[in-house]
């Protein structure tokens, strides 16, 4: 019944228009209310307790980092560098898509910023050669979701904190599958894009792909000192962030000299903009979720599905499954916040490995980016490409599909996020 | 003139901890003296939120109960800062006899000028040292040690007084910074040290006690003056019962996560008497350096009442 | 009016840059010292916590005004202009409600928290939880206001776009993922 309330209170807060962030609080008002014990306290208390935690500082700083690579002109010279690389190959420019965009989830942890950029360069570019423009923008959609499953990683920092799961582990453990999800794009594309009559691109000499890989290599260190200084143990998820922040400036502003001292007020407001928005939103979910754990919702849920605790595999399918559902309407950080303290408790109790089923959590909710009727990343991708979003889902469909063949392989073989997880944990 | 009463008691540490154990001879008790009509509802590793949040809670009268250590809690009453300081107690019968004595009290009548009841001493324990570098004998061998502490202005400065690199950092993110050699040391209980597996990315522990924390079962104020006389005296008595419990238990399981940690290989030593009189000799400018926030009164009042035990 | 509300904003905007530098430099100072000099300032650790806890309060309220907070508009996208108007007037009015008795809750919370000290800087916590009356207090009186214009048909067709999710820009897409 608690479960009802609580269920019927969000959805139907959010249904007139409720901003997520304001519809849990308005959750959590209504569950206090119904198990008698309203008081404002509750509220002001979760929120801002929610917000006071050092692991979240990361968020701030990564997004900055992000910020500060578009605008320093890194993503171009890493397109450069995928073309130099696999422009010559068949269904090259779509190979090119997908490289770039693994290269700069390594480096930012923003879905729609990374297609954005890659949708802005490439989409003419494929175009011209002759390739499916709708099928084209799909792909980059596809290969812009990657971003927050390969380190580094918002969506992990805010799994890790509400979750209490290391977020180094969960960096470590989120390597091995973005880079599947490339693959299964490779796949796909090479698929679907035989019948396209395509010109291919000249092969580049072997010393313009050296020259190529030169002005990358800036942007390339990036992902070595945010994965090499966390693994090494040098520094915590939220030093590495800094620092990322740090030498982003440095390139962008000494090296490429794209970003101007004029330009940095509006990339550090856009920033600051950008994790008040994340941390907000994670501040309300701490209203609800308190009271979710207060009127043991998860307990009233493990009752539900009592026979499946025993079968992990079982359950992590039709958790799955859920998450699929709620990601087609909602986005990614929401989902997080909102199932992470309803399912975490069962995930325990059944026995599932914590870091497995955050990343397995986390590729799901970055699937919902791209499933209609409300994908952030499809807008993104549409505005950017101006393809109309209609197309756009169409265009989509073999990849969606790849990725959620690639979610449900690993549901069957956990080891393949376990074992290499084990490795560079 | 008993009433039906569910009691949040939320916890930072997991079910399995003694204090679980605790918690359920406290509800036997409960059960017997009001006839099944007052139930602790248990809520662990933090889902109820931090410590210090829950205690704050409990302040405004939105939960009824948590069990804490004191170190969290010094932001509210600064007295508690007497149980962070090093070397104080030498083993676990001094600490009962303070505590469950006149200077326990003395600390109680101070929470409850804040809105918090303590209804008892339950028990953290003595924290030791573990680290990856070198077997600890005496103080010097801190030296250069880079060792996670929580943070805790006492704790910071009681290790870089002994000559570490005092590092504060969240302890969910404690065994990737020791396996990845961050950081060499950390300090904890011994049941921490097993059940977090530190062991396993750790080669020497000292068994220094270099701390003994209490947990502190404080209920809220505004709730429990609430509650009519009897169901308040239950609460007291059946406290007592479950903290005699959970301390019994933390001794057993103590002497067993030792034993784990030996057999998986470590080099356990513990600190000779004469270095633990030097280690603390060499930490009293750390108590003079923190005794003003403590409270003067406070910090000598503990000592004089240690003396009369070691008498 | 006007002017004053949008220097007033332009203020935050600057607060917000000078919160997020802050940090930044706190943060990253401090690792230099704890890598370079094998030492560490707590007192930076912890002024950056409440340096965050400032911007993310601060940029929930300037979040709300542009209508930059997540949500779920395209069941209200189905509506005409008369649905989309009954929604707004309801989601504002739900919002009221929560931003009231945050500040209410912040205001009973008060002594509470006036009465801890942060661990290292000694702060009174009230600097940092009383950042709840302006969040608050900033998100009713914006979402008054609103109610105000709804109820008199001053609500302008660019605001109830906005509302249904339409003509979003890039960098408001990127802010949501
Ligand atoms: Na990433
Ligand atoms: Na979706």
């Amino acid at each position: 019944m608690t479960l009802l309330v609580f269920i019927a209170s969000l959805l139907g807060a959010m249904a007139i228009g409720v901003p997520v962030a304001f519809a849990l609080m308005f959750c959590g008002v209504t569950l206090m209310w119904y198990m008698g014990m309203f008081n404002s306290q509750i509220i002001a208390q979760n929120m801002i307790a929610g917000a006071d935690t050092f692991t979240l500082l990361a968020i701030p700083f990564f997004v900055l980092a992000g910020e500060l690579m578009n605008s320093g002109g890194l993503s171009r010279r890493i397109i450069d560098f995928a073309i130099a690389c696999v422009g010559h190959i068949r269904g090259g420019l779509g190979i090119v898509a997908i490289m770039a965009a693994v290269i700069m989830a390594s480096i930012s942890g923003s879905a729609a910023a990374d297609t954005a950029a890659l949708a802005a360069i490439l989409i003419p570019m494929m175009a011209k050669a002759g390739y499916n423009v709708p099928r084209s923008a799909g792909l980059i959609a596809s290969g812009g979701i990657i971003a927050p499953v390969i380190p580094p990683s918002m969506a992990f920092i805010v799994f890790g904190v509400a979750a209490n799961v290391s977020i180094t582990q969960l960096f470590m453990a989120g390597i091995v599958p973005g880079i599947l999800m490339g693959l299964a794009l490779v796949v796909a594309w090479q698929i679907t894009v035989r019948k396209d009559n395509v010109k291919p691109l000249a092969k580049t000499s072997g010393g313009e792909r050296l020259r190529a890989t030169g002005r990358a290599a800036w942007a390339l260190g990036m992902p070595i000192i945010i994965l090499g200084g966390i693994k090494a143990g040098v520094v915590t998820p939220t030093e590495a962030a800094v620092i990322a922040a740090a030498y982003a400036m440095f390139v962008g502003m000494v090296i490429y000299r794209e970003l101007k001292p004029r330009d940095l007020p509006h990339v550090i407001l856009q920033a600051a903009k950008t994790t008040a928005i994340i941390m907000f939103l994670v501040c309300a979910a701490l209203v609800s979720s308190w009271l979710i754990t207060a009127a043991n919702i998860p307990g009233e849920i493990t009752r539900y599905i009592e026979p499946l605790i025993d079968r992990p595999m079982l359950l992590m399918f039709v958790i799955m499954l859920l998450v699929l559902l709620v990601g087609t309407a909602l986005d990614l950080t929401p989902t997080i916040l909102i199932l992470t303290p309803v399912l975490m408790p069962i995930i325990k109790q059944a026995g599932i490995d914590p870091v497995y089923f955050g990343v397995m959590f986390i590729m799901n909710c970055c699937i919902g980016l791209i499933t209609p009727p409300v994908g952030v990343v499809l807008n993104v991708v549409s505005g950017v490409g101006r393809v109309p979003l209609g197309k756009v889902v169409t265009g989509i469909t073999p990849f969606l599909l790849a990725q959620v063949a690639i979610l449900m392989l690993l549901v069957i073989f956990p080891q393949i996020v376990t074992v290499p997880a084990q490795w560079l944990r | 003139e008993f009433k039906e009463r569910t009691i949040r008691v939320s916890n930072g540490i997991n079910a399995d901890h003694p204090v679980g154990n605790g918690i359920k001879a406290m509800q036997q008790c409960l059960d017997e003296k009001s006839g099944g009509k007052m139930k602790l509802q248990a809520f662990w590793g933090g889902a109820l939120g931090g410590d210090l949040q829950a205690t704050q809670a409990l302040r405004s009268g939105v939960q009824e109960a948590v069990v804490t250590s004191s170190s969290p809690l010094v932001g509210i009453e600064p007295a508690l800062g007497v149980f962070d300081l090093p070397f104080l107690f030498a083993n676990a019968q001094e600490a009962y006899k303070v505590l469950d004595g006149k200077f326990g009290d003395m600390m109680t009548e101070k929470l409850a000028a804040v809105g918090l009841v303590n209804l008892g001493y339950w028990e953290n324990g003595f924290r030791n040292l573990s680290n990856s570098v070198r077997p600890v004998n005496k103080w010097e061998d801190f030296e250069g040690m880079k060792v996670r502490v929580m943070q805790n202005n006492i704790f910071l400065d009681t290790f870089q007084n002994l000559g570490a690199n005092a590092t504060p950092m969240a302890f969910g993110e404690v065994f990737s910074a020791l396996e990845t050699k961050t950081i060499d040391a950390q300090e904890n209980p011994y049941v921490t040290i097993d059940t977090s597996k530190f062991f396993e990315v750790q080669k020497y522990v000292t068994e220094t006690n270099h701390a003994y924390t209490p947990f502190l079962f404080l209920f809220s104020k505004a709730i429990f003056d609430t509650y009519a006389p009897e169901e308040q005296a239950a609460l007291r008595e059946c406290a007592t019962v479950g903290r005699d419990v959970e301390r019994g238990v933390i001794a057993d399981l103590n002497k067993k996560s030792l034993e784990k940690i030996k057999a998986a290989g470590l080099e356990v030593n513990k600190l000779s008497e004469d270095e633990q009189k030097r280690i603390r000799e060499k930490s009293m400018v750390v108590y003079e350096k923190h005794k003003a926030t403590i409270g003067a009164e406070v910090v000598d009042s503990v000592l004089a009442e240690l003396a009369a035990i070691r008498k | 009016m006007t002017k004053a509300i949008n220097l007033f904003y332009k203020l935050l905007e600057i607060l917000l840059i000078l919160l997020l530098s802050g940090m930044a430099i706190m943060v990253f100072l401090n690792v230099i010292l704890r890598y370079g000099f094998n030492s560490g300032l707590t007192v930076s650790d912890e002024m950056a916590r409440y340096f965050f806890v400032w911007l993310t309060f601060i940029g929930a309220v300037v979040g709300f005004r542009e209508y930059g907070h997540m949500g779920v508009e395209s069941f209200v996208a189905l509506f005409g202009r008369r649905g989309r108007i009954v929604c707004m007037l309801l989601s504002n009015l739900v919002i009221l409600g929560v931003s009231l008795l945050f500040f209410w809750g912040t205001w009973k919370q008060l002594p509470i928290n006036s009465s801890m000290k942060a661990p290292v800087t000694g702060l009174s916590m009230g600097w940092v939880y009383g950042i709840g009356f302006f969040t608050g207090g900033g998100c009713a009186l914006i979402a008054f206001e609103r109610l105000l214009r709804i109820v008199t048909g001053r609500v302008t067709e660019n605001e109830i776009a906005a509302f249904a999710g339409e003509g979003q820009n890039i960098e408001k897409m990127v802010e949501r993922a």
